[in-house]
């Protein structure tokens, strides 16, 4: 069951099945869900940075008209870590009752030390997050290098360069918040959610160990959610609330965050901070990477660098590294993964010195990566050729000379800093990987109904990556129809199990498994025909929109021929399970080497506009090459690599979550002051994908958005010929580097 | 104060409620000193409006008369969202920021959420629903699925709404206008590279 090699559907621009359900608002989000009898319910949250609760009244609470049920989240003495953290939730008829209720819960707190500013967390000598007095915020370092670093590193180097550069802690901001609705049976022993969650099956069988429940008396239902971009992959505290809630109440009970606390609790991306001190040979050649970095996870233990893979992908070019990483936690929420974890981190801390010591020695940056780029691995050519590491060189050098053409950068770089007038404008660029491997389970079900209908089946959700229309386009491609023939249900926790929709790893982990469903629906289908056509199955041919048969020479339409149908036919298709695959070298290399696979390049190319005066700065235009092994749907893969690169964009340029030092409190957990760039706020993007079929289906959604502010990063330098340390690169931090120019 | 009351009055809605208590507060704040008596005679007779109890509405949504009960507090976007289940406006920001909650009122486009729905009673109410009429999709909504305009699709309503109502204005825009009009909306994932597209195609039928 290899890919077919003729595609007649995969691999084009496929239109998404559920187009005209969002874009004209009828699809229902679990935020649009309103069932009978409906309780709304809000969550009452420490104002403090750190607290603990000292008494807690609710009978001025209970009496406010609407009033149905209350549930606390706390423990006696329970020590409140960050401002935001969740205290009770009540339900009440109505929206407007919740709100007046949580307004009138009496409560006082002891306040307690916080501290939520990363430099001053790593200096502080007490922590501020319980624990004994000597326990400060600061995790025991994690440390690297290469033998005898001290003699060898920087000795004969052409050019040493030494910087800082660092980014802010971002919110994921997704759009839909975080939430869920919650109906139990009038019994009380079975639950239904609807959550916008990027597990569907995970978030019920969640719930249905915190509920003691069986799995699968707990159902959880997403057909479409807003956004999770890594922070969607539980019911959390406010669905386990909201369930709770209803189980009091007994009525469904909907519980969605407010943008205030979407963005105080509903998931953030760790700083990263570092000082970076790099060398090179005369002809660019790096011989040593030395790092000193730190970030924050909030009150989380996460690395904030994904430290294995630092230096970002040159370590195996680079001869002498070393590293030290330091996790300082804080009095924040905790982090949570966001597209990509830890990777633009280690891009923004690798590219951009990269192009400060490319100045150094006065070389383009883009012929100095050339000389840089990782060597292919000989052992993964031989045991895995298709792979990342087998291919690695080969793919960035074929992209740099495609990003290279398309941005002209031949004739549009020049040399930092030169230019004049107010508006300077710079081109920069960096790289970036990613995994993006699928693995199961991932079972899919398809049925071919005699009236000619096929609906395709699965738990597994669409995030808004057109997950249901991957699945159309592969069913229909084997089938001999158009994806518009395919009915397809996801997002249904009944559907069976299905991986989390996290890592890019959803198209891959289920292409395989649609692939083989419709495989095996084929061959039940002209099985189950065969006797009706007097005929063998294997003298039945399915062609596109009919059926071939062979001993007649005549052929019927797919109508006609499912009309002949006694009983519907159904199939499935699954992944072998991971022992079989670990045992079977040959089935291991068709479902993870051919089928699907793991590891992507890409190369991005930004051009900005800098006004001096003002410090502005405008990404005027963008390029990017990425490959992801085999294309299923042309128009998605490129929809979610420019989406990547605007994500890049706000994060280079408008994101910070900024926290007040005195109230510990996020000062800008809203859409005013916590900035997102708008239609006019953004380049044309120019998308080159480079469909490598037979690599398999690798994800593609974490990787365009990891080196775009290391490029934009760079693009900036280059304008105005002095490195902007800390992203966002916002007028004052841009202006603030201006003045330090010589 | 007085002003401010007369500039409020000069709205369909009271908020006299408010007002009474905010004109309290600023008599307490000047009068600290006076004694308690002093500035309770001094603040002004609870006036006859409305609420805040909920009151009977009749909002007239994609052509239809929708009755309800709302308390004055309550914002059209959650009149619409919660009490009549018009579920194509989104809440996101709550503030007059993001756009996901765009509609038309009387042609003109709103942030559903930051106005009440008592002030849009009367007026003829739009949300993208109205959009799509027996299956057949208005030109903007086909433009954005032909081009793939929409991810996660929360905020897609919003901006088609927002288009649709800068070709109302305006059936000659070209695309740079069409943008401007997009100032107050806001994509998460990042579909304007496609929403350009589909923006295009819109402006060259527009002329064609």
């Amino acid at each position: 069951m290899p890919w077919p090699t003729q595609r007649r559907i995969i691999g084009t621009k496929v239109q998404r099945l559920d187009g005209p359900e969002k874009s004209t608002g009828m699809a229902k989000y679990s935020y649009d869900r309103n069932p009978r009898g409906l309780l709304h319910a809000r969550i009452l949250r420490c104002p403090h940075a750190h607290a603990k609760i000292k008494r807690i009244d609710l009978s001025d609470a209970e009496k406010v008209p609407g009033f149905r049920a209350s549930h606390l989240a706390v423990k006696d003495n329970e020590e409140l870590m960050f401002a935001g953290a969740e205290i009770l939730a009540i339900a009440a008829d109505t929206e407007e009752h919740a709100d007046d209720c949580i307004r009138a819960v009496k409560i006082e707190f002891e306040v307690l030390p916080h501290l939520v500013k990363e430099a001053e967390a790593l200096a502080a000598k007490r922590g501020t997050l319980g624990g004994a007095e000597d326990v400060t915020n600061v995790l025991p370092a994690n440390t690297d290098s290469t033998d005898n670093f001290a003699k060898l590193a920087f000795e004969g180097a052409a050019a040493i360069h030494e910087g800082t550069y660092g980014v802010s802690i971002i919110s994921h901001q997704c759009l839909e918040s975080h939430g869920l609705v919650a109906e139990w049976d009038e019994k009380q022993t079975s639950l239904t959610v609807y959550a916008s969650t990027q597990a569907v099956p995970r978030t019920a069988t969640g719930l249905a160990a915190t509920f003691k429940l069986k799995p699968t008396d707990v159902k959880c239902i997403t057909p479409f959610m807003g956004g999770g971009f890594g922070s969607k992959f539980a019911a959390d505290i406010q669905g386990e609330l909201a369930a709770e809630l209803a189980r009091k109440a007994k009525v469904p009970v909907k519980l969605m965050l407010d943008r205030a606390e979407e963005v105080t609790v509903g998931g953030m991306r760790p700083s990263a901070f570092g000082r970076v001190k790099i060398a090179a040979a005369k002809d660019g050649k790096i011989q040593a990477f030395e790092i000193e970095c730190y970030g924050s996870p909030g009150v989380g233990k996460a690395a904030a660098v994904n430290f294995g893979v630092l230096p970002y992908i040159y370590a195996d070019s680079i001869a002498h590294k070393k590293k030290t990483n330091r996790i300082v936690r804080m009095n924040v929420q905790t982090a949570r993964a966001m597209r990509a974890p830890g990777h633009p981190q280690n891009c923004i801390l690798t590219d951009q010195p990269f192009d400060d010591l490319a100045a150094k020695l006065d070389l383009n940056p883009l012929e100095m990566r050339l000389t840089n780029l990782p060597p292919n691995d000989p052992d993964a050519v031989k045991e895995a050729p298709n792979s990342y590491l087998a291919q690695r060189n080969t793919i960035y050098r074929r992209q740099i000379e495609i990003v290279r053409k398309m941005s002209d950068w031949d004739r549009t770089w020049h040399k930092p800093g030169v230019g004049t007038g107010a508006i300077r404008t710079g081109l920069g660029m960096a790289l970036h990987t990613w995994g993006g491997n699928g693995k199961g389970p991932n079972p899919t079900r398809i049925t071919i109904s005699a009236d000619g209908s096929v609906l395709a089946q699965s738990s597994s959700q669409d995030l808004g990556t057109a997950q249901r229309t991957v699945t159309a386009i592969i069913t229909a491609e084997i089938l001999g129809l158009m994806p518009r023939d395919i009915t397809v249900r996801v997002g249904d926790s009944a559907h069976g199990p299905s991986t989390p929709s996290g890592g890019s790893t959803t198209c891959p982990g289920t292409s395989p498994a649609i692939l083989l469903a419709a495989e095996n629906a084929r061959t039940a289908f002209l099985a189950a025909l065969a006797p009706r056509l007097n005929t063998t199955a294997n003298m039945l041919e399915l062609q596109t929109g009919r059926i071939l048969n062979r001993t007649t020479n005549g052929t019927i339409t797919w109508r006609e021929a499912c009309a002949l149908l006694q009983a519907p036919v159904t199939a499935e298709g699954d992944w072998p399970a991971d022992a079989a695959l670990d045992k079977d070298a040959a089935l291991a290399r068709l479902w993870r080497q051919q089928l699907s696979n793991q590891g992507v390049g890409g190369v991005q190319i930004a051009e900005v506009k800098v006004d001096i005066e003002t410090g502005v700065v405008r990404c005027s235009r963008f390029w990017t090459v990425q490959d992801c092994g085999l294309i299923i749907n042309k128009l998605g893969c490129e929809s979610q690599v420019a989406g990547g690169v605007i994500m890049g964009i706000n994060y280079a340029l408008f994101e910070e979550c900024i926290y007040d030092r005195q109230t510990g409190r996020q000062v800008n957990a809203d859409m005013e002051f916590y900035k997102l760039g708008g239609i006019q706020d953004m380049p044309n993007i120019h998308v080159h994908m480079m469909d490598m079929p037979e690599r398999g289906v690798i994800g593609i959604g974490e990787p365009p958005t990891i080196s775009t502010a290391a490029a934009v990063g760079n693009a900036i330098f280059n304008a105005i010929g002095v490195r902007v340390p800390i992203a966002p690169f916002t007028p004052e931090r841009v202006l603030a580097a201006l003045a330090q120019r010589k | 104060m007085k002003q401010h009351q007369g500039a409020v009055e000069s709205t369909d809605v009271s908020r006299r409620e408010f007002l009474h208590g905010s004109a309290a507060v600023a008599a307490v704040t000047a009068l600290a000193a006076a004694p308690l008596a002093t500035v309770q005679a001094q603040a002004p007779a609870a006036p006859a409006g409305v609420g805040p109890a909920a009151v009977r509405i009749t909002l007239k949504v994609n052509g239809k008369d929708f009755d309800t009960s709302v308390e004055p507090r309550v914002t059209l976007l959650d009149a619409l969202r919660n009490y009549l289940d018009v579920t194509g406006c989104k809440r996101v920001c709550d503030r007059g920021t993001c756009g996901a909650c765009t509609v038309q009122l009387d042609g003109k486009i709103v942030y559903s959420c930051s106005m009440l729905a008592l002030e849009a009673q009367g007026k003829d109410i739009k949300t993208a629903e109205s959009l799509i009429e027996g299956g057949k999709l208005d030109a903007v909504p086909e433009a954005f699925v032909r081009f793939d305009a929409q991810q996660c699709g929360f905020c897609t309503p919003g901006f088609v709404v927002a288009i649709k109502t800068v070709f109302q204005n305006n059936a000659k825009a070209t695309p740079a206008e069409v943008e401007k009009g997009l100032q107050g909306n806001v994509c998460r994932c990042g579909t304007y590279e496609q929403m350009r597209d589909a923006i295009y195609s819109l402006c060259q039928q527009k002329r064609g």
